[in-house]
Parts: structure tokens; C-alpha cells; sequence
């Protein structure tokens, strides 16, 4: 097959590039490639580039999943920029810094005398986790709602999903506009790094990967769940027939339309915390002008996906591939002229989508499926 | 009932909705209610919009300005973005007050937009000036101001090379200097204030750009001079984000920035600055912010930020108002507003200016002085 051939001739030329670079590098540690090797390979930029990779992977295998099961979801970006928002949203009116306890404690009034119900017992859960939960929530319900577009009402699944995207674009400035005067929103705090204890001592692996932000450790723990989850469960069964052989899955019993809901849910969920880990994990707040602080990270992960061919582990490596492009060029400016560094990661992912576009799709990827009873 | 029917029904209702919402988007070019209260468009309606353009406004003493109106354009982000456009607003809303103009305002949402909004006041006629935003706005304007020659029209932060823009310009590269300057004082001493503090052994100090554009490039490079001005030995480290709306990506620039022994770090970077300033606040160092007084606009950061390069958009709007007004109307001429006119300044940080040793704030007097006097000549290029 000349296309698996051609993506496989693309994954080579990268490998092979990555190769060469490294390679000259540690025989020259005086050239550009050297200082490229070397930066790249510093412990700062490590953790730079896996900060950088937690919405970009996490997306991607939220919409690879939502594709596997033949449903393309190009709404990604959106899904990102109304998790982004509401999860600062959430935050804030709770009270950021604070703790929510569950079940909360009720207090009501009756006839002059107040009545309170004390559970005794909380769990105290600090509220920039429950802002995590309502920017996954969100995200997710925005994700059903193209679900139910596409698979109740059978709309254009690329037009729907570009509707996905320009509403949250619009909402999410708007709703800040309303509750802050401003298309940002206001200052809530970021998570504190996880250490966890003995691992952390590790030398350079401790410090990278266990005293980390939560969100890397999240998308750490994700990669192989998700990989595990659609390949060696038959939910993941399910989910890869739906996209390539709906009628067959119809055929066994299983409804089609109930495994691609659980899909594209699937991808609001992982959207919902890599929107989360943009704003709660790493700036505090939200801020919504032009593009929203989002900025097209969506999109790179539909890139990430389709380059990582519908892998959890390979969309990891191509966010990965991203993000370390963009930590490097934060850091090398100075050896290569600016912009070449800065159209790196678009030149990649141009690169990606000419050469692996041609990724071979689920067969049943885009189409609706009408079961034959009704 | 069959599928299709209620397909149809769902479309129709998600069709209607949309159709609502985007109305919505759409009037978003009304007033904000201030200039709502006069809409008496006179029964002699004397604008001058007609003819040749020579200016043959009446002016009957105080209230010159009473029958101008003024279309206001601006930048994408809108107003509350509590820099750019909430500070042109302020300089429209002084005009209103000190001279009686009246003006409506338009917010594109993005470049695309820009035609259409500066199109709708131009065409109406009823606007003596159209004030435009943003450099983003140049080649929208390039197109209109030929089209509609006999408006008046204003930019800031761009130049349009036709006899119906005034345009205003500021000499960023001169505040650039002013904080680049402080920063290279700051980096050299042992400075604590807020929750940061310097180390007197590294002296080195940072640089985030949003985009690299020229425009851009005049802040690194007043930024270089300064520092360099204030100590030959301060390394400054510089990189582009690549984008206004990136925080996520600066935070990592700054973050690499601060572990490599950066003091203080000066960003240009829009809404990406965001990013620098909790990188500044998770490491215990400082930030200088830029466009506003960013202690004030961004309190939560206000014991990171130790000062700002402030441009003083207000000002360039006033000014193009006022010169409407009194009719003076400096079609195609380029008004540059420098550190002498107040157009850019350094301004301290709400919280932590009064911790800056007044030394430091003496030379940085001093060199203001030197370089409105020409002694210090600022570069634009880095």
C-alpha cells in the first residue's frame, strides 16, 4: 500500500533527521546542532516541552478516539477554549485558594428558626480541582451537543464540528465580558507541582517526571490508559468497528450510535482537562482576545493525531515532537534567524498533513450510520 | 414521525438561533450609552464632510466641539482589555468632556472586520473624524482613506501616507530605553522589594516579544540600549513568543529566562504577558509590563511588576480630536509621540515603585532629560 508506505517514508525521514541532528551534535557540542542537541536535551527544556505537550496530547486522544469510532471531531479548539474558561470560571466563584467540602454543610431557614444539616463528615476537595471537574464538565457537554448533531441530527460532521469551534470562540469571550467587564477573566492561582515522595530523588527522571504539574503526571498516566483502553478492552473493540465497520458492530448487537456517543464524550473529556491544563495549569486565568489563549492548539492536535496515526503513544511523540520545537525556539533564537525557529512547528505540521494526511481514515469516518430497524 | 422531519425541525430552530446570535454580533458596533444622549444630528447639520474638505468649522468659543463626532475604531480585543483600547477610550471620553464632542464606537472582532467597521462610519457621513486603532488597521485604512477622501480619518501606532490620515506614532524605542535603563540598574545592585528580589551577582536581565515585527523591534531594541546604558556588562536575553495570545508559551520563555539568572524580564507581548508575570511571581523575580500601567491593570501581579513603559494612547486621540476640533485637522502628516511629549513614559509600579531607590530614579530622570535633549540618541533596530 502506497500510503501506509508513505506515511511510514515520513515517520523514517523524521527519525532520521532527529538522528542526524543528535548525532552531529554530540561529535560537535560547538555547532548549531550541537547546541540544539543539548538544549533540547536539558532537563529545563524537557519539562518545558512536556508542560508545553499536556493540552496538545491530551486533546489529540481525545479526538482520536472521537475519529476511531467514525465521527471526526474538528471542534477540538473549541471544546479547549470553553474548558479553558469555565474551569477559571468555576474557580473564581467558588473562591479561589479555598477548599469545597462534600457533601457541604446545608443551612436553611424556616419560620425564624434556622435549620442546618452538618454531614460531620466532609471530603475537602480544593476548589481549583472542582474548577478542573466543571471545565471538564463543559467541555463535555459542549461535545455532546455536537454528538447529538451529528449522530441524532445527522449533520455534516466538518461543518458542525467548525460550529463547535466558532461558538466557543465567541462564548467564552462573551460569558467573560459579562462576569468581568473584560474578554479575560480574573487571576485564580495555578496547581502546585505534585512530588512525589522517594521517586522524586530520582536523579534528572525524578525531577522531571515526579515533581511535575499535575497536568503532566495526568498526561503521563492518560497515554498508556488510552492506548490500553482502545486497543485491549471491547469497549476499544467497539470503538474501532464503529469507525471502520458500523454495519458489522450493528450486526453483533451493539448500537452503533451509543458507542460513537461514548467516543466523542470520550474526547470532551480529555479536551476538557487539556483546556484545564492551559489555563488553571499554567497562566491562572483565562484571557480571550483574538484567538483566546488557546491559539490554534486544537488544530495541531487533529495534526498530532493523524501524524501519531490514531495512536495514543504516536500522538504523544507528535505533541511531544510540537512542544519540544516550541520550547527550543523559546531558548535558541539566537543561533538560527527568529523566524525560521518560529515557523518550525507550522512548517512540521504542514510537512505532516501533505505527507500523513494520507493517513489511511477509518473507513466509516465522517458517514453516518442508520441502523436498519427503527 | 420520520427522521428527516425532525431533522428539519432541529435545523430550523438551530438556524433561527444562530440567526439571533449573530444579530447579536453584529450590533456590537453600538455606542456604550455615554454617547447615546446626542443624537440630535442638528437641523443645520453643518458638517463638513461635503466639498472639498477644507476645514470651514464654526468655532463659537468653548463648545467648539459641540457639533464633531467622532467614529471610533478599535484594535481587535475590544474594550476592557484595560490597555490599547480602553486607554483610546479615555482619550475620547476627555474630549467629550473638555471640548463637547460626541462619538459612537465600533469593536471588530478580527482583522477581517476592520473594512466594514471604518466603511460603516465613513459611509454615513456623519462622522468629522474616524479614529482608527492599532497598526493592524494600516491596510484597511490604505484601502478606505483613498475610497472615502473627503473623511478625516486617524491612526495610531501606523502610518497611512494619504492627505485625509493624521497619523500618530510613538517613539516606543524611548520608553524602551527609560525601563531597559531601570532594569540594568536593578540587576546590578541588590534590589528587594514585594515578594522578589534581585542577585547583585547575576546581571542579566530578559526580553518577550510578541510577534517580531519591526514595530516590536523597537521595543528590544530601546530595551538593549538601556540596559547597555546602564551597565556594559548586563546580559539581556531575548525571544519571541510568536503570537499576542500565547501566556502558556511565554510563561516557559520567562520561566527558562529566570532559571538561567534573568533579574527582570521587559515583555511586548500583548496578552501573552500574562505568561511572564506569573512566571515572575512563581520564581521571586520581576517583570515590566507595557501599553499601560500593568501593576494597576493586572493587580494580582502588582508585587512582580516594578515598573511599566507606558504608551499614551489617550493622548495621540485627544490630540487628533482636539486638532478636529479647533480645525487643524494634520491630514497627512506623521505626529510622533515621544518621551517630550509625554507620549511613552516610564512609570513605576503601583506597589513597588516606592521601594526603587531614589538614586536609580535620579538617573533614570537624567536620562530621560539626555535623550529629549539628543545626547542619547535611542536605535530602532536591535
Amino acid at each position: 500500500m502506497d500510503r501506509t508506505g508513505l506515511r511510514r517514508r515520513a515517520t523514517g525521514v523524521t527519525v532520521a533527521l532527529l538522528a542526524i541532528v543528535s548525532i552531529w551534535g554530540i561529535l560537535q557540542p560547538e555547532s548549531a546542532a550541537g547546541e540544539l542537541f543539548w538544549t533540547a536535551t536539558e532537563t529545563g527544556t524537557i519539562e518545558s516541552s512536556l508542560r508545553l505537550a499536556v493540552p496538545i496530547a491530551l486533546t489529540a486522544i481525545g479526538g482520536l478516539y472521537a475519529e476511531k469510532s467514525g465521527i471526526i471531531n474538528i471542534g477540538l479548539e473549541g471544546l479547549l477554549i470553553i474548558s479553558a474558561f469555565v474551569s477559571v470560571l468555576v474557580t473564581d466563584l467558588l473562591g479561589p485558594g479555598q477548599s469545597t467540602g462534600i457533601p457541604p454543610v446545608v443551612t436553611f431557614d424556616l419560620g425564624g428558626s434556622t435549620y442546618t444539616i452538618d454531614p460531620g463528615l466532609q471530603l475537602l476537595i480544593p476548589n481549583i480541582w472542582v474548577g478542573l471537574a466543571g471545565g471538564v464538565v463543559a467541555s463535555m457537554l459542549l461535545a455532546f451537543l455536537f454528538g447529538v448533531i451529528c449522530i441524532r441530527y445527522q449533520a455534516d460532521q466538518i461543518i458542525a464540528g467548525l460550529a463547535v469551534w466558532l461558538i466557543a470562540l465567541g462564548l467564552a469571550p462573551f460569558a467573560a465580558k459579562v462576569v468581568y467587564g473584560q474578554p479575560s477573566t480574573a487571576q485564580v492561582g495555578t496547581f502546585d507541582n505534585w512530588t512525589i515522595p522517594v521517586l522524586s530523588e530520582i536523579p534528572v527522571a525524578g525531577e522531571i517526571l515526579f515533581d511535575a504539574s499535575p497536568m503532566v503526571i495526568i498526561m503521563l498516566v492518560s497515554v498508556p490508559v488510552a492506548w490500553y483502553g482502545l486497543n485491549r478492552t471491547s469497549f476499544g473493540y467497539w470503538v474501532r468497528a464503529s469507525g471502520e465497520n458500523p454495519k458489522a458492530l450493528d450486526t453483533v448487537g451493539v448500537n452503533v450510535d451509543r458507542v460513537r456517543y461514548a467516543a466523542v464524550l470520550i474526547s470532551g473529556f480529555f479536551s476538557g482537562i487539556g483546556g484545564t491544563a492551559l489555563s488553571l495549569g499554567a497562566v491562572g486565568s483565562f484571557s480571550g482576545a483574538g484567538q483566546t489563549m488557546v491559539d490554534g492548539r486544537g488544530f495541531i492536535a487533529i495534526a498530532a493525531y493523524l501524524f501519531g496515526n490514531y495512536n495514543p503513544f504516536g500522538a504523544f511523540a507528535a505533541s511531544y515532537l510540537f512542544s519540544g520545537l516550541q520550547a527550543l525556539q523559546i531558548r535558541l533564537q539566537g543561533i538560527a534567524p527568529t523566524e525560521v525557529f518560529l515557523m518550525l512547528p507550522y512548517l512540521v505540521v504542514v510537512i505532516v498533513l501533505v505527507l500523513v494526511g494520507r493517513t489511511r481514515l477509518p473507513e466509516a469516518a465522517g458517514e453516518h450510520y442508520e441502523s436498519g430497524e427503527d | 414521525m420520520s427522521p428527516n422531519s425532525g431533522r428539519r425541525r432541529f435545523l430550523k430552530g438551530t438556524g433561527a438561533a444562530g440567526t439571533i446570535a449573530l444579530a447579536g454580533c453584529i450590533s456590537s458596533t453600538d455606542n456604550d450609552g455615554d454617547g447615546t444622549d446626542t443624537p440630535t444630528e442638528g437641523s443645520d447639520s453643518t458638517e463638513t464632510e461635503s466639498g472639498d474638505g477644507t476645514e470651514t468649522q464654526t468655532e463659537d468659543g468653548s463648545d467648539a466641539g459641540a457639533d464633531v463626532n467622532v467614529g471610533m475604531v478599535y484594535a481587535t480585543g475590544g474594550l476592557g482589555d484595560k490597555s490599547f483600547n480602553d486607554m483610546a477610550q479615555q482619550g475620547a471620553l476627555q474630549a467629550e468632556e473638555q471640548l463637547g464632542i460626541s462619538f459612537e464606537e465600533a469593536q471588530p472582532e478580527q482583522n477581517s472586520d476592520f473594512i466594514p467597521a471604518q466603511r460603516q462610519f465613513a459611509e454615513s457621513g456623519d462622522y468629522d473624524l474616524i479614529s482608527c486603532i492599532g497598526f493592524a488597521q494600516t491596510d484597511a485604512l490604505t484601502e478606505n482613506a483613498d475610497r472615502y477622501s473627503d473623511q478625516h480619518f486617524q491612526i495610531v501606532d501606523s502610518v497611512v501616507d494619504t492627505d485625509n490620515v493624521a497619523s500618530y506614532v510613538f517613539k516606543e524605542e524611548e520608553g524602551s530605553f527609560q525601563v531597559g535603563h531601570l532594569a540594568g540598574l536593578l540587576t546590578s545592585q541588590s534590589f528587594e522589594a514585594g515578594q522578589g528580589s534581585t542577585d547583585s551577582d547575576s546581571t542579566n536581565v530578559g526580553f518577550v516579544g510578541g510577534v517580531n515585527a519591526p514595530l516590536i523591534q523597537k521595543f528590544q531594541a530601546g530595551f538593549e540600549a538601556g540596559v547597555s546604558y546602564a551597565n556594559e556588562d548586563v546580559d539581556v536575553q531575548s525571544s519571541y513568543v510568536g503570537s499576542f495570545n500565547d501566556a502558556a508559551t511565554a510563561r516557559e520563555a520567562a520561566l527558562s529566562m529566570y532559571d538561567s539568572g534573568a533579574d527582570i524580564i521587559y515583555h511586548a507581548s500583548g496578552a501573552s504577558g500574562l505568561g511572564v508575570f506569573q512566571a515572575a511571581q512563581e520564581r521571586g523575580k520581576f517583570a515590566i509590563g507595557v501599553d499601560a500601567d500593568q501593576s494597576r491593570s493586572e493587580p494580582d501581579f502588582a508585587d512582580s511588576i516594578v515598573a511599566s513603559m507606558v504608551k499614551r494612547v489617550d493622548t495621540a486621540v485627544f490630540t487628533a480630536i482636539e486638532n478636529e476640533v479647533n480645525g487643524e485637522f494634520n491630514g497627512g502628516s506623521v505626529t510622533t509621540l515621544g518621551l517630550e511629549s509625554d507620549g511613552v513614559a516610564c512609570v513605576y509600579g503601583d506597589a513597588l515603585g516606592d521601594a526603587i531607590p531614589q538614586d536609580v530614579k535620579d538617573q533614570i530622570d537624567a536620562s530621560r532629560q539626555a535623550i529629549i535633549d539628543g545626547e542619547i540618541t535611542v536605535p530602532t533596530e536591535p
